[in-house]
């Protein structure tokens, strides 16, 4: 099986796996990060959002042998302890239910706001119509989006 | 397979019985029921409570999380008669055994149940009882050591107070003391004014959990030694499997092997399986697709939803099989009539967490991981199946990703089961999205044929309401089904108009697909025939709806249902529609192309109310922009105020995807849709502003899980009615609407 090095949370990782063995699945069973969840496996819930160099990925569509070198940053790694101005705005705006999808939700959001650190309701919308949340929470999420712009303005 | 005593119908019959106090005392154990901690190093009065010496608060949930927030209100509960501080409170899943508490086993469901939004409304007193009970044992310990009276001391915040000299201990250097006293069996509960915790927002118990990826769901569970399955399916209900050529998949790496399993009948209904066993999910999943499989369908592979349909418009004229209620006499129609037909789709759940299960079966030994609505009735089942007691079977719940009705049923768990038991291993199923979407046990399609009349002064007089749908009891309990069929939400005594000849009917038509509870059930299938007819006779009337509907509600004395023996308080339906309209701004003058509609319930599996009203703009022909959503809801004491608002706004959401674009389809006898692009569901683009409201009330508490659902699509169709054309048909995208 083959061998593959990348960079999981600024920790150096090597996994012998299948080379089209979905990132998703790297980091659920390999190595043991279950942040990341799965919802779909076709690119249509964004459960399994990551980053990928700092790009919001859909982890169940990265095949492990496209990964190279990737830096990944998973929920987990976001920040030890819940201090990431994104999980502050969503502990504030208590925005989960069941919670499953917001580690997805969240990590969009990171991607987002580094593709577009003023996005606009549009952008936000957009870029957030592939994450789906079932509990229907998008009304806190737009509003947790809105909170971290706010208080990234102020510094 | 044997048929359970216990359904869910039952299951909402007794819970709503232990609401009104039957059942009280059921949590406390009498004294020396409880094993008092013999260490001293904690207070556990009960299974449900435990304050240790650094004054860490534990509350045992025993009800399933699934979004709905029980982790949160019922240890709040626990913790305002406690007087504890709530910083110091954490929730846990309490562990789930076949008869946990002493004196408590009602035959009509089991103590974990969770549904039917009811887990506030039976176990509100009881955890008083709880948190009240450790109070008392925290002020007797106090006042031992202070050597006064208990009389003389109070309690705030987590500590006794000595009344005389103000002296205070916290509660963390008393439970040595406490836990070592007899557990009283009289408490006095705090009157709802003094409430401190109760009725105030609070933060989710593992939202921290949440936020930094560590809450453990099924799915993400391992046990030592696991291996995992991914199945294929008949697509076809009562198929069999013919043969199965699984060569191909020795090439997957990982691949251990494939073992079958056949369709079973009442309770749950598994299709026919192959089960491919690997050592990673990405294993199973790969091999899964290289297995050459023949069914056989058998003889019920040629229906389609397009056929059932027409069978339902032609029953629909007929009398109805089942006749629900009478009131009056229907027949002697007044002079000026009205009909109507509705028809709803079946509906999946969708949960985001798919379907998962882990099962370890082993000679004499079987062990069971995930997220189970109704565990007493699976474990009851699987035990038959694997030939153990129930007590010799240890069921470990977890968290879940969304339930809405699904995991009430327990077909993934079976199957598990079934598959483990052939290779003696620990094995963990995962559905993927197109498993789960395509045996789902769906929201029952149906078809409502409304007739009404009245005389020339204007007065209605005769209602008639018959609904043709493919039953759910007949899947649970077979076609000899003696359940009432599904008729709560208005179909039924629990219509809250006041309208003097009224008949409600009802006929079930046989459909090769499996069918269960989804979120609100009957509540939302019935609903929106009710408010969206009701609201077209008052158009006919060229009256106002909203005036119209409390014209048919004013003065009606509340009132017990038959049959269910519900209290219906018409007054409060009527309260929560005027304040929907208030918040809407209902009687301002509204804007050029912009319509509001209406529509209100008695929620009826958890004695709330409910309404909703939409504020629609047409933007052109079938093209419409939702301005605004209002939910209002009247739920007796409200417990968490946030949970409850996140709960209408998120209930508001699931009712929007099905009253606009989700519906399930059936060709040849099989499922249509395949995912998230073919089962469409609500995204954020979507969603409009809502606003929640609710109305205070010292009534005791009911449900709010479900509440929000019903009113949503016949509130949004009424706007749209008031713009011109009224829907009939769910979803709203089958006929050509657009929004945006
Ligand atoms: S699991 Fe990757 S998008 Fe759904
Ligand atoms: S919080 Fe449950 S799916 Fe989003």
């Amino acid at each position: 099986m083959p061998s593959y090095s990348f960079n999981v949370n600024n920790k150096p990782h090597t996994v012998d796996v299948d080379e089209d063995m979905p990132l998703l699945w790297v980091l659920r069973d390999i190595l043991n990060l279950t942040g990341t969840k799965f919802g779909c496996g076709v690119a249509s819930c964004g459960a399994c959002t990551v980053l990928m160099n700092n790009q919001a990925v859909r982890s169940c569509q990265v095949q492990i042998q496209t990964c190279g070198n990737a830096k990944v940053t998973t929920i987990e790694g976001l920040s030890e302890d819940g201090s990431h101005p994104v999980q502050k705005a969503w502990e504030k705006m208590s925005v989960p239910q069941c919670g499953y999808c917001q580690s997805g939700q969240m990590m969009n959001v990171v991607g987002l706001l580094k593709a577009h650190p003023k996005p606009t309701n549009e952008q936000i919308e957009n870029m957030m119509a592939g994450n789906l949340c079932r509990c229907g929470t998008y009304q806190r999420i737009k509003q947790a989006i809105h909170l971290v712009i706010e208080e990234t303005a102020k510094g | 397979m044997q048929t359970s005593s216990i359904n869910r119908r039952n299951f909402i019959k007794i819970s709503s019985l232990a609401g009104g106090g039957l059942v009280l005392g059921f949590l406390l154990p009498g004294k020396g029921m409880a094993a008092p901690s013999e260490s001293g190093d904690f207070l556990q009065p009960n299974a449900y409570l435990k304050i240790d010496k650094t004054g860490k608060i534990t509350v045992f949930v025993g009800r399933q999380e699934i979004g709905q927030g029980v982790n949160t209100a019922l240890p709040m509960i626990v913790a305002e008669e406690l007087d504890a501080d709530w910083k110091n409170v954490t929730a846990e899943i309490l562990p789930y055994s076949t008869n946990p508490i002493p004196g408590y086993k009602p035959d009509g469901g089991g103590i974990y149940d969770t549904g039917g939004s009811q887990s506030i409304m039976t176990d509100y007193t009881e955890l008083r009882r709880v948190g009240a009970a450790a109070r008392l044992m925290l002020i007797t310990a106090a006042a031992n050591k202070w050597k006064v009276q208990p009389a003389q001391c109070i309690t705030e915040n987590g500590f006794v107070i000595n009344t005389l000299t103000k002296a205070r201990l916290p509660y963390s250097a008393l439970v040595g003391d406490a836990a070592i006293l007899p557990i009283p069996k009289d408490v006095v509960l705090k009157q709802p004014k003094d409430f401190k915790i109760i009725g105030k927002p609070a933060k989710k118990t593992n939202l921290k959990d949440i936020l930094t990826g560590r809450a453990k769901y099924g799915i993400d569970v391992k046990v030592p030694g696991m291996v995992f399955a991914s199945v294929e399916r008949c697509p076809v209900l009562d198929g069999k499997l013919t043969s199965v050529d699984d060569s191909a998949c020795k090439q997957v790496s990982g691949f251990i092997k494939t073992v079958t399993f056949e369709s079973s009948g009442v309770p749950m209904h598994l299709h026919a399986g192959v089960a491919v066993i690997a050592t990673t999910i990405w294993s199973a999943m790969k091999a899964r697709k290289l297995l050459k499989i023949t069914w056989d369908e058998g003889a019920n592979n040629k229906q389609s939803t397009d056929d059932l349909f027409k069978t339902f418009a032609a029953k629909a004229n007929d009398k109805p099989v089942k006749e629900v209620y009478k009131k009056g006499d229907v027949t002697n129609t007044a002079a000026n009539t009205l009909e109507l037909v509705f028809a709803e789709p079946f509906l999946a759940h969708g949960t985001i967490e798919p379907m998962n299960f882990i099962a370890d079966v082993r000679p004499g030994f079987c062990e069971l991981w995930g997220g189970l609505q109704l565990p007493d009735w699976t474990v009851q089942i699987i035990s038959a199946e694997v030939g153990l007691k129930p007590e010799q079977i240890k069921t470990n719940l977890t968290l879940s990703g969304g339930g809405f009705g699904r995991r009430l049923h327990f077909d993934f768990a079976l199957e598990a089961v079934r598959i483990s038991k052939q290779i003696a291993k620990p094995v963990k199923v995962i559905w993927d999205r197109t498993d789960d979407v395509r045996n789902d046990v769906y929201r029952p399609a149906s078809l409502h044929a409304m007739k009404a009349s009245w005389d020339n002064n204007g007065k209605l007089q005769t209602w008639q309401h018959h609904k043709v749908q493919t039953s759910i009891e007949v899947m649970t309990e077979g076609p000899d089904t003696k359940s009432p069929p599904d008729m709560l939400g208005g179909a039924g005594s629990d219509l809250w108009y006041d309208i003097p000849n009224v008949y409600t009917g009802y006929t079930h038509v046989d459909f090769n697909l499996n069918r269960g509870w989804v979120r609100a059930v009957e509540l939302c299938v019935n609903v929106f025939p009710v408010e969206s007819f009701i609201d077209e006779i008052a158009r006919k009337l060229n009256k106002d709806p909203l005036q119209y509907r409390l014209s048919l509600l004013e003065g009606r004395a509340a009132f017990e249902t038959e049959g269910s023996k519900l209290h219906l308080d018409p007054q409060r339906v009527a309260n929560a529609l005027k304040l929907a309209a208030e918040k809407i701004s209902y009687h301002e003058p509204r804007k050029k192309n912009h319509y509001i509609g209406v529509a209100t319930h008695f929620f009826s599996f958890a004695r709330s109310y409910a309404a909703h009203a939409v504020e629609i703009e047409m933007t052109g022909a079938k093209k419409f922009t939702i301005k605004k959503i209002v939910s209002t809801i009247d739920c007796g004491i409200i417990i968490n105020l946030d949970g409850l608002m996140n709960q209408m706004e998120g209930g508001t959401v699931f009712a929007l995807s099905q009253a606009l674009m989700s519906e399930i389809t059936v060709t040849n006898s099989r499922v249509d849709q395949d995912g998230f692009y073919t089962y469409q569901v609500a995204r954020m683009p979507d969603i409009p502003p809502i606003e929640v409201y609710t109305i205070p009330s010292a009534e005791e508490p009911g449900g709010i899980g479900e509440a929000s659902l019903p009113t949503l699509a016949p509130a949004l169709c009424n706007a749209l009615a008031a713009a011109g054309e009224r829907p009939v048909r769910l979803p709203l995208s089958k006929d050509g609407w657009s929004w945006g």
